[in-house]
């Protein structure tokens, strides 16, 4: 623990993180339109009729009759997210004008929530280990190449991955301080998070087998005596966290419960979609179960992964002597606490968790690294502690030296670790998906391996140089792009406003093929339509083929 | 503090300070237009019609066709139902790639061009072609006809608007197409596998029941074997055979000459058979497709005599 972290310490987490918002604003407009985020666009300019119709008659919103034609839209996922892309989009675009693009108001709650979880991130490490360390923490997490993709989107999994870390910092903080109010606001923060995406579900997984051998010493009475003490902080999530959830989700006000089983199906049976892997197409479980190793060490910086690796034992280690004296019955003479090793035992519970999916048979591996990007923030923490470990062995190894040369040292050693981070996430935008970190061999390295190409058809935009020089009101098949992703970036002028969105390559004067294995069959078809097998131009990041386009 | 931790120090700025470094190499080492444009005219002067094109890795197609364009990479070459027809290979290899299906075939030229290697190797065993069924789908050489029973519909040439779509549509139906007036076609598309390589065949999916599809070669020369594939579009290509089996059946002047089965989960699947009674002569070749179920029976073949 940290001891000497001060208030105005949060300075720092706070500076990073709005440096990081800021990056992603500045470079927002140069990031096509996600397939998902076409389908959240929508969802959130519904649900903002019904916040306009919430702000003027509030008796009638909510009313089944006004709740069941709005709420109804993307009603598989809860809601806060959507509101707030709404709220944003009505407030900042609308009304304000602070954006001038539409999506960049959608998008903005996103990038606030990734600025988020590099402050949480910073916090952790800064409060656990040192100031430095959470600077290196929270920069190290910003500057994972899939991280600072998905932080741009109007879609859930930064958030989540923002509010998994805040939920179980506020936790933390809870068993640090005791007390009803923390135990209040965690119930709060799991039901916010609840409401954010539903891999908050799996957060008792986190939090009950850490409290159980926080609080061991405190259980084991009352236990004997046939009696089971919760603590308040688990309470509190378990009754005020549904209460949230419930609350901030309209749709689930009316006919609650078959709508709940709706949402609870929708996750549990969803369907499969289709994922590269070494080379072989993956439709659905059992998940090979190198797949999340191995896309971690092509996708997370290998310095990051380095410094985690070293963080990580170190973690482990300590829990496992702290576990091995509660197994001797040591307990009595040393508690527990909620600042030590038991701190770190909550780090790789939420390390460990999220990743243990991909793990078990069932478990598809559609998706890549988004669903389990809410290890990251701890992944960084750990990379935090080596960093501060690696620091304290520096200012030792030079102790007897000139200050200045400490200084030039420890500032060569941060840029060291740094930089490699830094040049391969900007390098990797507007590619964040395809791009793979010099480990594997860069984005030429990734398809070597026969490693997902992208998803979603993102890369769409990036075309615009392209059809610039198309005849007016040329037609286009757009392939993997959302109908309403196409739409907004026609309104915003990201692609030319004269283009015309068809669904089949026989109709279009353009097809678009956005390279991924299982497409292929989109390449033969265009191959069939235009009766040639040379496309017109083929869009590229670092010479690996990315989207095809073929000309009648 | 440990002994080692300078090594410890020195390590992590070792890995950073070469992760940065490989970074650079990886993203200023990609091969330009000019070097494409360079790779093709050495391969042009090298190309003969038997050639057989390819670009290693195989991820680099797409730019491979897109800078030597059609004539060299053409479909008869990028959607190929084998190599064995190739007299030699030309592959057009970057990052130390080599193709999988020319392993084992001894390379007799090798020139380095900028990032790239052209390297020629001979096929070891070719096997010339002496008529190809794809080929021949075209009014003058074929016909089509659906076979009811008793009932035979003779199938009309036509030209048509492409059929296509994204993912999930399934191959293409092509322009130029044999039409049947109660249902059914054949044309040539090119059909994506289980494996998703490109297959160009004769697209004539069975229409169930006791329905035949009955495609009639026109004096196809014959050789020693008959040899081919077939397939079935690989979102329809349950793994778990829980599709009803297709049968393509080979008869010539009356008399059977082979009999294949296509199962799911079977890919790209191989068949031969022995026409050595006709070898060098000249005779209509009929081919049958049924299907007890047209249920999502996406159904394609490739032949050709030897």
């Amino acid at each position: 623990m940290n001891e000497s972290f001060k208030p105005r310490d949060h300075l720092f987490g706070l500076a990073l993180a709005g440096g990081y918002v800021m990056w992603l604003l500045r470079t927002a407009r140069t990031l096509g339109f996600a397939r998902d985020e076409g389908f959240y666009f929508r969802a959130a300019s519904d649900y903002a009729r019904w916040f306009s119709l919430l702000f003027s008659e509030p008796m009638r919103a909510v009313q089944q009759a006004s709740i069941d034609p709005i709420w109804t839209s993307n009603h598989e996922h809860p809601a806060l997210m959507k509101s707030l892309f709404a709220l944003s989009w009505m407030f900042l675009h609308e009304k304000h004008h602070v954006f001038t693009d539409a999506s960049t108001a959608f998008r903005f709650p996103g990038m606030l929530m990734s600025g988020l979880a590099v402050y949480v991130t910073y916090l952790f490490a800064a409060r656990l280990f040192s100031v430095r360390a959470g600077i290196v923490a929270g920069a190290l997490l910003a500057l994972m190449p899939n991280v600072f993709y998905h932080a741009h989107l109007a879609c859930f999994d930064a958030p989540i991955m923002a509010m998994w870390a805040a939920c179980i910092y506020v936790y933390w903080r809870s068993v640090v301080r005791g007390g009803l109010g923390s135990a209040i606001l965690a119930g709060v923060m799991f039901g916010l998070t609840l409401e954010t995406k539903h891999n908050a579900w799996i957060l008792p997984a986190v939090f009950v087998p850490h409290a159980l051998i926080v609080l061991w010493p405190k259980l084991r009475e009352p236990l004997r005596q046939g009696i089971l003490p919760i603590p308040a902080n688990l309470l509190a999530m378990a009754t005020i966290g549904p209460l949230v959830f419930y609350t901030l989700w309209p749709w689930i006000w009316n006919d609650t419960i078959p709508r709940l089983q709706e949402y609870v199906n929708f996750h549990v049976h969803h369907e499969y979609y289709n994922m590269e892997f070494l080379g072989k197409n993956y439709y659905g479980p059992p998940s090979p179960p190198l797949y999340a190793p191995i896309m971690i060490a092509a996708t997370v910086p290998a310095i990051t992964l380095v410094l985690f690796a070293g963080g990580f034992l170190a973690s482990l280690r300590a829990v496992l002597t702290r576990l091995r004296d509660l197994i001797v019955s040591e307990w009595r003479r040393v508690p527990p606490r909620a600042n030590g090793a038991e701190a770190e035992l909550l780090l790789l519970l939420a390390f460990v968790m999220p990743l243990a999916p991909f793990f078990l048979p069932k478990t598809p591996i559609f998706g890549g690294t988004k669903h389990w990007m809410t290890a990251y923030p701890f992944l960084a923490v750990f990379a935090g502690k080596a960093f501060e470990v690696a620091a304290r062995w520096l200012e030792h190894l030079l102790a007897h030296r000139p200050a200045r040369m400490q200084k030039l040292a420890f500032a060569g050693f941060s840029i060291a670790v740094l930089a490699a981070p830094v040049a391969v996430t900007a390098h990797s935008h507007p590619f964040g998906l395809s791009a793979y970190t010099p480990l594997v061999g860069g984005t030429a390295g990734g398809a070597d391996l026969g490693l997902n190409r992208q998803f979603w058809g993102f890369t769409t935009q990036s075309l615009a140089p392209y059809f610039e020089r198309a005849p007016r009101n040329a037609s286009v098949f757009i392939h993997d792009t959302a109908w309403d992703s196409w739409a907004r970036m026609l309104d915003e002028r990201r692609l030319r406003p004269d283009l015309r969105a068809v669904g089949a390559p026989h109709d279009a004067m353009y097809s678009i093929v956005h390279h991924e294995l299982h497409m292929a069959e989109v390449d033969y078809a265009a191959w069939v339509a235009y009766g040639h097998v040379a496309p017109d131009f083929v869009l590229t990041h670092d010479g690996v083929p990315i989207v095809s386009v073929y000309k009648r | 503090m440990p002994v080692w931790a300078r090594w410890g120090v020195a390590l992590l700025c070792l890995v950073g300070v070469w992760e940065l470094a490989a970074h650079v190499w990886q993203v200023t080492h990609v091969p330009s237009d000019g070097d494409w444009a360079a790779a093709r005219k050495v391969v042009e002067g090298k190309l003969k019609p038997t050639d057989l094109v390819l670009f290693a890795p195989g991820w680099s197609e797409p730019l491979g066709r897109e800078h030597f364009g059609d004539r060299i990479a053409s479909i008869e070459r990028m959607a190929r139902p084998d190599e064995s027809r190739f007299l030699r290979a030309i592959e057009v290899s970057m990052r130390g790639a080599t193709r999988g299906e020319i392993a084992g075939w001894p390379v007799i030229e090798s020139e380095r061009i900028g990032p790239f290697t052209v390297r020629i190797a001979e096929n070891p065993h070719p096997v010339p072609v002496k008529d190809d069924l794809v080929t021949r789908v075209q009014p003058e050489r074929m016909t089509l006809a659906r076979v009811d029973g008793e009932a035979v519909s003779e199938c009309a040439w036509t030209r048509s608007q492409v059929q296509s779509g994204g993912l999930g549509a399934g191959p293409a139906v092509p322009e130029y197409r044999f039409m049947c007036p109660s249902g059914g076609f054949a044309g040539v598309t090119v059909m994506s596998p289980s494996d998703y390589s490109a297959r160009r065949c004769i697209y004539v999916p069975p229409a169930g029941g006791a329905t035949v599809m009955r495609l009639t070669f026109r004096d196809v020369a014959f050789g020693k074997i008959l040899t081919g594939h077939h397939t079935i579009y690989v979102e329809a290509d349950y793994a778990g055979n829980h599709g009803t089996p297709v049968v393509l059946a080979f008869s010539s002047r009356g008399q059977s000459l082979g009999k294949f089965t296509r199962r799911d989960g079977q890919g790209w699947t191989p068949f031969e058979t022995d026409t050595r009674d006709l070898d060098g002569q000249t005779a209509d070749l009929v081919a049958e497709v049924s299907s007890g179920s047209a249920h999502r029976r996406v159904y394609c073949f490739e032949a050709s005599t030897r």
